[in-house]
């Protein structure tokens, strides 16, 4: 009489068994990768824009300061965007029949605003603050990554709570002297760290890490 | 996401609504697993100038209420206003402000605003009504005005004195009045008794050692005079000794050391029986000492004491009537004043600055009866909502119907407007341009923050309408300060100006009058007996609405009444052993009727208040009221030609009864020692606060320690702290029902307690938010790490990681946390959405929040020092209620740095740690209010 359960029946339930274990571990584990994964954080992605803006070009080819543009990173909560008659500034004078900048001369002559695309965003719960970070050493690089090379903008950071928080724990390989806040390819001389922790001082670099410093 | 679950009746969840509720929960799981869209960045075409983004701007203007100026400054982020603080240049403001400005904001952003001009009923453009205007105004100069009439809004603003002139010019025959539903029409009497001319008394508490009230409420509805009082009610050689006589319990009577509750139809006698008891005592005119005396034995010690005691101090004392009080009373007061040598110290004169010394019964009864004659033709309003506030006899209504061309301009399509052939929408004072007038007679320029919201026109504008001036509102105020100034200088001068709030020099001179003896004793002797007998109907000014223009005020409907603690409408003050006789209890319905008007409103049982008087607070009942809480319209018990004390009201059950929405369950302290009071005898036994012994080891805060600290000697109960909590958290409105089931959000409360038998009970009141405990109970419970401390001793309230346990709120023993059960926050339509600081997050369903010590400021204030390169200095930042408060009892600061004000008043002898004994050892200390009684009347 042939037997209820091949020979083979064993391996099939072990196989089972490890399998179930697995699925139980992938259930739980495999939505934490995935919320860290650039799928969601959102990085390299590029965002289609009312006007195809080339950083590469203003940063690299034409060596304008970041501040030019994002006037209010020194002082306010928000870098700022450049209002229309800023970017006319030059473009009254350069590329001022390009068909690329139609949306730009219709904003200045209706009145009506541009509406850029959000790239970097953090949640509404948190309170980033630019002007902060930029006082106390922290470079546009060091979160936007070498926007001099980027023709179109993306999020280069994954901007979760845990890349904010390994750098407000130890924020010492994270700073640049004030003076170099937006050089694009910074690279320290000598001890990156001893570096690092004599702007601490020099800056009064505190390392914040209660919830209230930016959720509130 | 609409919400699952009905406003409306949250408590029904049916089997679909439940089933509906676990999918939504179910979705909103898988919701985290996809990012929200990326928002937008909208940048400006062309920078204003000033602006950056995401910093506010700071515009100084002025709020005008009862006539007169509060300077002001607002916040604006982007152009949009989120913050009013007070103007510390203003003379009245002193930095601090009221309910009524931190309101103001719903004012502006309230979605249920007028936005058309009306032609009875019918839309009609701004054009249109200028046209008809200027017809109009051509055939009215052709008879020079006869038939035209203005009633206007009571003001001291120069530019609407410079059109009233320029009216009164071109059409001579026109009738220009203000009228109000409120006006202090007494008090213009009572100075025309006293010294011949109707004088605009001021009153300065700060130079007062002995303060006399009658029936006012001062401390409550003016800043600087509750500033002064607060600052004599802390120990030390400069404390004052205050006696408060009154009907109804009010902020300035919680303050009293002596309060007596007497029937607001006696006080008139009790300041006869004043005056004479000092004409006795002092040298002073025959006619005076002849005056009879009619108070009771118990009133009598009362005034004997009093005048001893204003008698001992002659040129520091003062003696203030309210303006629901008879003409005599003022004139006694005066007398008083002149008796003591007090005028030009604790209580000043000028010459009126506001347009019309009279603004009341008196001014609508012309009116009233010049529409029934048929003499007016054209009729502009600009005061607020005639037809409800107007005494009822008038029969006002009926009568604006048959004027042929009438203008009414008002915030909202109220009664008037309905009867108006003309409705105009009014601008808000931050949407338009003008000028106003403190009552010292510092003037400030009115400066708009933002365009008009729904369209929207000013009382310049409508008055310049009939001047046929086509100038916009911005130019005819410059022109009437360019008038007097010299061109070169002018634009320098309006520039300061603009930016203090205040234009130097301004304040009007005092004047020094002699009073009239003979008049008021005549006045004195023809005042009315010691009544007693029917029940006396007390209506008052409401704390919260005013005269009804702020009950469509969300935010103010939902403030707990100073006093009685009562949200959403108004109730009948009665006392305990009056509503016994009557077999009343709280909530009761009850008809008030005087003559043939009858008035349906509940009962509220309030110790303190006078027996045989019931109390009604006005403005409420309107058209506009939130439609299911109106409350009862006090303005329709105006009969017997009596505004404010109603002599032989009926009160009757109504057979019904309500829930009421007060926020406090228990008002007696049972003997505990929560809110701490001492007489100044008992101070030296104080010792200041012990640190309990802890199981816990201690923690160390090497930065900065915050900590904050309430002078309750200092507080009056007058709520500005609140309302300015809830504008500055956007903290949600829950409405009648939810306040009901004990779900109101505000982070701040002020509980009033009482002590002492219920006929004249001792109140205290002491406002309490998160001590921010250093051994807090909610975060040892919670199992989410929500609630956690800072570096700084902060107890944190993370909105993202709570899940609504509600463990936290369980085991606070001090119960400031609040829960969303609803989705309150996210409710607000687009417009009402512009209210919110964007420096807070707005919180949704199912978290716990609590008050964070304005964290936001905190970490605001911090980031501006760095980046300037400067280090915090004691008073850069200051919490949303300590700006607010009128009296300075809230002081915040760092703990860490033994100079700062905040330390200075934790090591103060009267500090005490709130529920000490329980260990928590809080981070907020409060301090024992002082009493200061008069051992002649000492109890025994």
């Amino acid at each position: 009489m042939r037997p209820l359960f091949p020979p083979g029946s064993n391996s099939v339930f072990r196989l089972v068994l490890v399998g179930a274990a697995l699925s139980v571990v992938t259930l739980v584990a495999a939505p934490m990768i995935y919320v860290r994964s650039p799928l969601h954080t959102d990085e390299n992605h590029v965002v289609a824009q009312p006007i195809d803006f080339d950083h590469r070009h203003h940063v690299r080819d034409d060596g304008i300061d970041c501040r030019f543009c994002h006037f209010s990173v020194e002082t306010s909560p928000s870098a700022g965007l450049p209002a229309t008659d800023v970017c006319l500034g030059c473009h009254a004078q350069i590329w001022n029949k390009s068909p690329l900048l139609a949306p730009l001369r219709r904003s200045f002559f209706t009145g009506e605003p541009l509406h850029w695309k959000r790239v970097s965003r953090v949640p509404d719960f948190v309170y980033f603050d630019h002007a902060i970070h930029v006082a106390k050493g922290v470079g546009c690089e060091t979160c936007h990554g070498r926007v001099d090379q980027m023709p179109a903008i993306a999020q280069k950071a994954p901007l979760t709570m845990g890349w904010c928080l390994d750098c407000h724990r130890d924020p010492a390989p994270n700073l640049r002297p004030r003076s170099a806040i937006t050089a694009m390819g910074w690279k320290p001389e000598g001890d990156p760290r001893r570096l690092g922790e004599a702007l601490m001082t020099a800056y009064h670099v505190h390392t914040r890490t209660s919830c209230t410093a930016c959720h509130r | 996401m609409p919400p699952l679950i009905s406003d409306e009746d949250p408590g029904a969840v049916s089997r679909r609504g439940f089933l509906q509720l676990l999918g939504g929960i179910a979705a909103a799981g898988l919701e985290g697993c996809f990012r929200a869209p990326a928002g937008e960045i909208v940048p400006y075409v062309r920078t204003p100038e000033g602006a950056v983004p995401g910093n506010p701007l700071h515009y100084a203007t002025a709020l005008s209420l009862d006539g007169f100026a509060l300077g002001v400054v607002a916040t604006s982020y982007e152009g949009r206003p989120v913050k009013i603080e007070g103007n510390p240049l203003h003379p009245e403001s002193l930095g601090a402000t009221r309910i009524f400005e931190q309101a103001s904001l719903f004012q502006l952003y309230d979605p249920a605003r007028a936005r058309d001009a009306l032609e009875r009923g019918e839309p009609r453009a701004w054009r249109t009504f200028l046209d008809a205007t200027g017809k109009r105004a051509r055939e009215l100069r052709s008879r020079r005005g006869a038939g035209l009439w203005f009633l206007l809004e009571p003001g001291a603003s120069p530019t609407i004195a410079a059109l009233r002139a320029r009216l009164q010019e071109a059409l001579p025959e026109c009738r220009l009045r203000s009228w109000s539903a409120l006006a202090p029409d007494a008090a213009s009497a009572g100075a025309r008794i006293a010294f011949g001319r109707p004088l605009e008394a001021r009153i300065a508490p700060a130079r007062a050692e002995v303060i006399a009230v009658l029936d006012d409420d001062f401390a409550q509805d003016h800043v600087r005079e509750a500033r002064e009082l607060a600052d004599r009610r802390v120990p030390g050689p400069q404390l004052c000794r205050l006696y408060v006589a009154e009907a109804r319990p009010s902020a300035t009577g919680t303050l009293a050391d002596h309060r007596l509750p007497i029937r607001a139809g006696r006080i008139e006698a009790l300041a006869v029986a004043l005056v004479k008891t000092l004409a006795d005592r002092l040298p002073s005119p025959p006619e005076l000492r002849a005056l009879r005396v009619s108070v009771g034995p118990e009133e009598a010690r009362w005034v004997q004491a009093l005048a001893a005691d204003l008698a001992s101090r002659p040129g520091a004392g003062l003696v203030v009537a309210g303006r629901r009080q008879p003409p005599a009373v003022h004139a006694a007061a005066h007398a008083v004043n002149a008796l003591l040598g007090n005028l030009g110290a604790s209580v000043t004169f000028r010459a009126p600055l506001l347009h019309d010394p009279l603004a009341g019964r008196a001014v609508i009864a012309e009116l009233a009866a010049a529409m029934a004659a048929g003499a007016v033709d054209t009729l502009v309003v600009s005061a607020y909502n005639p037809c409800f506030g107007a005494p009822p006899e008038l029969d006002f209504a009926a009568k604006l119907l048959q004027v042929p061309f009438s203008v009414y301009l008002g915030a909202r399509a109220d009664e008037t407007a309905a009867a108006a052939t003309w409705f105009l929408p009014a601008a808000h004072p931050f949407e338009t341009w003008g000028d106003a007038r403190g009552s010292d007679g510092t003037a400030s320029i009115v400066q708009p923050l933002l365009a008009p919201l729904f369209g929207g026109v000013s009382e310049v504008d409508l008055l310049a309408a009939f001047l046929g001036d086509p100038r916009p509102a911005h130019e005819i105020v410059r022109a009437t300060w360019s008038a007097s100034r010299p061109a070169p200088d002018f634009g320098a001068f309006w520039q300061r100006s603009l930016q203090r709030g205040v234009v130097d020099g301004t304040a009007t001179p005092e004047v020094r009058p002699e009073p009239r003896w003979d008049a008021i004793a005549g006045a004195l002797h023809a005042a009315a007996p010691a009544a007693s007998g029917p029940i006396e109907l007390d209506l008052y000014p409401d704390a919260k609405v005013f005269d009804g223009r702020f009950a469509p005020n969300r935010w103010l409907q939902e403030l707990p009444d100073p006093v009685t603690k009562q949200t959403w409408g108004n109730a009948a003050l009665l006392a305990p052993a009056t509503a016994q006789r009557l077999g009343i209890g709280t909530g009761d319905h009850l008809r008030l009727v005087v003559g043939a008007q009858v008035v349906t409103v509940p009962a509220l049982l309030l110790p303190g208040t006078a027996e045989d008087a019931v109390a009604l607070a006005l403005g409420y009942g309107g058209s506009e009221a939130p439609a299911d809480h109106r409350g009862g319209d006090g303005y329709r018990l105006r009969g017997r030609g009596q505004d404010w004390i109603v002599p032989g009201v009926r009160v009757e059950p109504a057979g019904g009864r309500e829930e009421l929405a007060i926020t406090q369950g228990h008002f007696r302290l049972e003997g505990r020692d929560l809110a701490r009071q001492v007489t100044v005898a008992e101070l030296p036994s104080l010792g200041g606060v012990e640190v309990p012994l802890s199981i816990y080891p201690p923690v160390d805060y090497p930065g900065h320690r915050w900590g904050l600290s309430i002078d309750l000697a200092r507080c009056t109960g007058c709520s500005a702290c609140v309302m300015a909590c809830a504008s500055e958290n956007n903290t949600p409105v829950v409405g009648h029902a939810e306040v009901v089931l004990g779900r109101e959000m505000h982070w701040l409360r002020i509980d009033r307690y009482l002590e002492g038998p219920d006929a004249a009970p001792e109140a205290i009141t002491m406002p309490l938010m998160c001590v921010h405990c250093e051994d807090a109970p909610c975060e040892y419970v919670c199992p989410v790490n929500a609630t956690v401390h800072s570096d700084e001793g902060l107890n944190e309230m993370i909105y993202n990681r709570c899940v609504g346990t509600r463990y936290c709120s369980n085991n606070c023993p001090y119960k400031v946390r609040r829960f969303n059960f609803l989705d309150w926050g996210y409710q607000k339509g687009p417009v009402l959405r512009m209210l919110q600081n964007p420096d807070v997050t707005v919180r949704s369903r199912g978290v716990m929040e609590k008050c964070t010590y304005c964290v936001q400021r905190i970490e605001r204030a911090r980031i501006d020092a760095q980046v300037s390169g400067r280090t915090l200095r004691d008073g850069d930042i200051r919490t949303a209620c300590q700006q607010a408060c009128p009296t300075r009892a809230i002081v915040f600061g760092d703990l860490a740095d033994a100079g700062s004000e905040v330390s200075r008043l934790h090591r103060d002898r009267r500090a005490y740690a709130l529920l000490g004994e329980l260990g928590t050892r809080p981070r907020t200390l409060h301090l024992a209010r002082v009493k200061n009684p008069n051992p002649a009347l000492a109890e025994g």
